[in-house]
């Protein structure tokens, strides 16, 4: 992945934590660009608008969650509808191992990462796929 | 009240706020940790009137992921006993334990003020 092609979304209901990704993520690739949705329904939005390559998801949101958000790109995925296959970090709050398991089993998730978030994690994980 | 439920003092031991954390969670950017700050302890208000309102109805769905949300943030930027209380209440609202939930939330409304106060005075 060429880090000056690079476009994240950020979906996180949460204004602070949005804020803290962001400036990490601007920090770490200043040429990239950067969207954000405060549920799974505008992420999927912004999903089809702006074709982000790495997801940053949070799982639990109001409106759509996170688990909804991966069923219908899944979905369309499967449908064909989408061609391309994002990589889905899972940043999430949630403690149940088994439910944090299942999560990581599911379309594109490439990661499951506890909150609160250690950045070197999510650092050393984006830089094995961004030159 | 039930002798069984967490007291007050059960939480108290943890830091209302841990400064180092919230700092390195920001890369040390102070500037960065007063905006952060602000959305935070304004979103708390919002949060405990919402919580209000659902606790009258008794939307455990919405308190779940209320409880779940503060917790989230909580840890995040230090507030280690605010999300301490929350991570209890979310497991109230998980097994639909009103009188446990009230008595947490109490807890957790006292928390909140003495963050609020703490936040003021450092800044």
């Amino acid at each position: 992945m060429d880090k000056q092609k690079i476009r994240f979304l950020i979906v996180e209901d949460d204004e602070m934590i949005r804020l803290i990704h962001k400036d990490f993520l601007n920090d770490l690739y200043p040429e990239s660009k950067i969207f954000e949705a405060e549920n799974g329904a505008q992420g999927i939005c912004h999903y089809f608008e702006s074709h982000p390559n790495i997801i940053l998801l949070d799982m639990m949101m109001p409106i759509m969650g996170g688990e909804a958000f991966l069923d219908i790109l899944e979905e369309g995925h499967r449908s064909n509808i989408l061609k391309e296959k994002p990589k889905i970090i899972v940043v999430t709050a949630i403690k149940d191992v088994k439910e944090l398991m299942s999560i990581g089993k599911r379309f594109a998730v490439e990661a499951v990462i506890s909150k609160p978030l250690v950045q070197n994690q999510l650092k050393s994980l984006l830089e094995d796929w961004i030159i | 009240m039930n002798a069984k439920f967490p007291q007050k003092d059960d939480f108290l031991s943890v830091p209302i706020f841990e400064m180092e954390k919230a700092l390195n969670r920001v890369h040390y950017k102070k500037d960065l940790l007063e905006r952060v700050i602000d959305i935070f302890v304004k979103s708390l208000s919002e949060r405990i009137n919402a919580i209000e309102t659902d606790l009258q109805h008794e939307n455990w769905e919405s308190l779940n992921t209320l409880a779940h949300s503060i917790k989230g943030s909580s840890w995040t930027i230090g507030a280690q006993q605010l999300g301490n209380i929350a991570y209890a209440m979310e497991k109230a609202a998980g097994s639909k334990d009103i009188d446990l939930f009230t008595h947490l939330f109490q807890i957790f409304q006292d928390s909140a003020q003495r963050f609020c106060e703490f936040e003021k005075k450092v800044n």
